[in-house]
């Protein structure tokens, strides 16, 4: 029963060591979100992209990421409340979603945050765009923060799916 | 991956060179160059194939191949005529060696037998010449020792012919042998001085500053080769120094290194018990043994002069390299490249022209390197965006900044040009010679000769035409679609060559050429051109041309790479499917060039291929839709016409036509296409009448045309996905994104499209 005892200890103070969560959090309109920041590579300012024809209206286009082509999700079309008029400070956050980069964009990031993964909740039955959208949501001064899926957020991107 | 696997791969890459040889070297010799050369580089390279085969247990490849090479050894030696039975024998050879090899190489097996029929031919042949060839065990390594040169003096001494008497002299001069002490040093390495990388050589030219030294190699303990160890340590030495000055402390020092790593024994002898007669026959020192021009004579006269004296004393290099050479034999095919080079030279000596080759051959493998195709495509990408930022910083530059900074215009503009130059230099790293392609088609002209019963001949103009490693992949599809229709459609049979006045043998040219930007490639035949009757006759036949649609001799021509079409009679083994000029068309579309058929009744027909340099840049065609910047690759585009100039009609079905030289033509407005709204005029509007794939045609309308350029290919699947209509994308100097269009994807989606809702 040694052995058992060994890796019980050894899965406790990993889970302490991995219990904490940082996040990127960002803003559309008054609402607040965030992604795990060990997914973003890159903040930048808007600088216009090239659209994409056929695709859905949250595909703002392409832009050049140093010789790589990366495409732009609008988050807040996304959501479905509409197509952002992105100015010069609106802000492209690029991220990868498995083995792709893609950028998202949103009106403002405000914060690194660290959270417990314990204090992550499951997103209320209700709203379909939300469930499908959100991983969970995490409470932080107050104010809600929901957690992006990522994969949700970037697939069906064409027009046909 | 394991050494073994490493050895095993490097291995297989030099086969595919040696079999590239192979079939070169036979080209030659077909044509008629039956010097020595050439049949010994086709046994060096069997004989390679052979060795590193053994080496990997590849018993079938090695069987096979030493009676290839038994065959090849009578040829060589005048033993047997290179008739051309024989060397279509060894052309067959050839195929079955290189089978033998990609089979081990994938690891599957070959049918059992393979290959027995033409063993048996060559034993035939060769027993018929000399019996006792036959059966010769076939592990028996023909090879040579050949003494390396080593010096006690470290690197830069020449090394000369042993000039005995001179030397020595003087030496006894320096040190006179009354006020000398001799040392005799006894010295066994383990196994672990090796395993630690010293080098009893370097110890011994230590030994050598403090003052004479003899040295002979015991090699008694050396294990006949079924019991040698690659790492077992089998040789020992016993060291005479003879010097006036060192003490036992001195001659320690030099072995402190190794202590413990070997066992010494150091033994003064006193200098006057010593007979001083082996002093006075001249015995060479070891910087002169080991020289490495020691002739024969030379050495069987030192063992005359000084073997008498002391026998066994003397043990030359020659003699250790005899008692090595099993050891060597069994080392040999994994021995990593250069260290194989060396020992290969016995083949390089059997005449001095050969003796010229092979140093070239052994320069060649020094000045190349193997490298990861990814590593170098990796390079190529970032030069393609160093060329588009450099070209973005020079459409920065406006006058005034040209007037106020002189020196960073300046700058800029070096940067310009280095940059260019990187780029060519980088893309001729991935260039290749179109050899790698066209050595593989004097066979195929052969085996099309016999099938046919034609007599042709076929010569190769510019091989050495270096293009981009992935066109070239992509170039043997159609040259051999080229080459079999110029062998069975173009080429007459003798008897009616002869009757119009021609030799009976035809002639087929491939030649490759640069001209600008382009490679050009052309297959050229003198036999009875394109039948342009028949050909439009069967086109009418098929309905591929209208009934009374009249068509140029050039467009005729131009039928032969319509899909399907044959004018063959039947159906032969070599062409008459009908597949094959329509690949041709649809192979070089595909990498970006173009075909071109020429033919002169009576006299002959010409193909040519233009082909880009490279695929990495593409020639585009710059254009704006709804404001946005859009590519057209300018091999697809046919011409521009002003929208307000355009001929367009209308569909019932409310599409649009354009009619454009008797042709209707389908349209696309990519604005609409692409669901964007335009605010240009109609009238502004343009059209760029592009041609897809079998020569259909579409029109393309657009806002703007910005220009030509060059541009670099990006795939948007990278990380996103793909997008009808779009081919990729790429970057402008401006480092916007473009996007590439599609035309084939546009022309065959517009069917289906729906207007999304």
């Amino acid at each position: 029963m040694e052995s058992l005892a060994f890796k019980d200890d050894v899965s406790a103070s990993s889970i302490a060591a991995a219990n904490s969560l940082q996040l990127i959090a960002f803003s559309i309109g008054e609402q607040t979100y965030g992604v795990e920041i060990t997914t973003v590579r890159e903040i930048r300012a808007w600088n216009g992209a090239t659209p994409l024809p056929n695709t859905r209206e949250f595909v703002r286009g392409v832009i050049n990421l140093r010789g790589t082509i990366v495409p732009i999700f609008d988050l807040r079309a996304r959501f479905g409340e509409g197509v952002t008029s992105p100015t010069k400070n609106h802000v492209v956050v690029v991220m990868s979603v498995g083995d792709k980069w893609v950028g998202i964009l949103v009106d403002a990031v405000s914060d690194i945050l660290t959270v417990s993964k314990d204090d992550i909740h499951n997103v209320p039955e209700g709203n379909s765009i939300d469930t499908e959208l959100l991983n969970g949501i995490v409470t932080h001064d107050s104010r809600m923060v929901g957690l992006i899926d990522l994969h949700a957020v970037v697939s069906g991107a064409k027009m046909d799916s | 991956m394991s050494d073994l696997d490493d050895f095993k791969a490097t291995y297989f890459d030099e086969c595919s060179e040696l079999l590239l040889e192979l079939e070169e070297q036979f080209h030659a010799i077909e044509d008629g160059d039956r010097s020595s050369n050439r049949l010994n580089a086709v046994f060096r390279a069997i004989h390679s194939i052979k060795g590193g085969g053994g080496a990997f247990g590849f018993s079938d490849l090695v069987a096979f191949a030493h009676a290839y090479e038994t065959l090849l050894d009578h040829v060589r030696d005048g033993r047997l005529e290179l008739s051309e039975h024989v060397a279509t024998l060894c052309i067959r050879a050839n195929d079955i060696v290189a089978d033998f090899v990609a089979a081990a190489k994938d690891g599957v097996a070959l049918a059992p037998g393979y290959g027995a029929d033409e063993k048996a031919q060559f034993d035939a042949l060769t027993s018929g010449n000399d019996p006792d060839m036959v059966g010769e065990p076939m592990d028996e390594f023909d090879i040579d020792f050949v003494p390396v040169m080593v010096t006690l003096n470290g690197a830069d001494e020449t090394p000369e012919p042993i000039a005995l008497a001179p030397a020595a002299a003087d030496s006894f001069e320096a040190a006179p042998m009354a006020a000398a002490n001799r040392w005799i040093i006894r010295f066994t390495p383990h196994s672990e001085l090796y395993a630690r990388a010293n080098d009893p050589l370097l110890l011994f030219r230590e030994l050598a500053t403090l003052g004479q030294l003899e040295i002979r190699t015991l090699i008694d303990e050396i294990p006949p080769l079924a019991d040698f160890e690659p790492f077992g340590v089998y040789c020992s030495w016993e060291l005479t120094l003879t010097s006036a000055t060192a003490g036992e402390a001195q001659i320690a020092e030099v072995f402190e290194f190794v202590d413990g790593n070997c066992d010494l024994e150091i033994v003064s002898v006193a200098a006057a018990a010593e007979p001083t007669d082996i002093a006075e026959t001249a015995l060479p020192s070891f910087a002169d043994l080991a020289a490495l021009e020691l002739s024969e004579e030379a050495l069987d006269a030192e063992v005359e002069q000084t073997g008498a004296a002391a026998p066994g004393l003397l043990l030359s290099f020659a003699d250790i390299a005899e008692a090595m050479k099993p050891a060597l034999k069994a080392a040999l095919p994994v021995m990593p490249t250069p260290l194989k080079q060396v020992v290969a030279v016995p083949d390089d000596l059997d005449g001095d022209s050969d003796r010229r080759n092979g140093s070239e051959d052994r320069r060649n493998g020094v000045q190349s390197i193997r490298v990861d195709l990814d590593k170098i495509d990796r390079v190529v990408n970032m030069v393609g965006e160093l060329v588009i930022t450099q070209s973005m910083l020079t459409q920065q530059m406006d006058e005034t900044l040209r007037t106020r900074y002189q020196e960073l215009v300046r700058g800029i503009e070096v940067l310009a040009q280095t940059t260019r130059g990187l780029q060519d230099s980088v893309m001729a790293i991935r260039a290749q010679p179109v050899k790698t392609v066209f050595s593989r088609m004097p066979r195929l002209v052969r085996e099309l000769a016999s099938k046919t019963g034609k007599k042709i001949r076929l010569e190769t103009i510019g091989e050495n035409t270096e293009i981009d490693k992935t066109i070239i992949e992509q170039l043997s599809d159609p040259l051999t679609h080229m080459i079999r229709n110029s062998a069975d459609h173009g080429i007459e049979l003798p008897a009616s060559r002869s009757a119009a006045g021609k030799g009976e043998t035809g002639v087929i040219r491939l030649s490759a050429e640069q001209a600008g930007g382009n490679i050009l490639i052309a297959v050229e035949d003198d036999g009875g051109g394109i039948n342009r009757e028949r050909v439009l006759q069967v086109a009418r036949d098929r309905g591929v041309v209208g009934p009374d649609q009249m068509l140029t001799d050039e467009q005729i021509d131009q039928l032969i790479f319509a899909p399907g079409f044959s004018t063959a009679a039947e159906v032969s083994d070599i062409s008459g499917r009908g597949v094959g000029m329509d690949v041709v068309l649809s192979n070089i579309k595909k990498i970006g060039g173009s075909v071109h058929v020429k033919s002169w009744t009576g006299k002959g027909t010409r193909m040519t291929l233009r082909l880009p340099l490279t695929l990495a840049v593409l020639d585009v065609m710059l254009v704006k839709v709804a404001g946005s910047p859009y590519v057209i690759p300018l091999s697809s585009i046919v011409e521009t016409i002003q929208c307000g100039r355009a001929n367009f009609s209308r569909m019932p079905t409310g599409g649009q036509v354009l009619q454009v030289r008797g042709e209707y033509v389908q349209v696309v407005d990519l604005a609409k296409r692409f669901e964007m709204s335009t605010n240009t005029e109609r009238e502004n509007r343009f059209v760029v009448l592009c041609e897809a794939e079998g020569g259909v045609k579409v029109a393309l309308i657009v806002d703007d045309i910005i220009g030509q350029q060059q541009v670099v290919i990006k795939s948007l699947e990278e990380n996103f996905q793909s997008i009808e209509g779009i081919a990729g994308g790429t970057i402008l100097g401006d480092g916007n994104v473009a996007l590439i269009v599609d035309v084939q994807g546009l022309k065959t989606a517009t069917a289906t499209h729906k207007s999304a809702a």
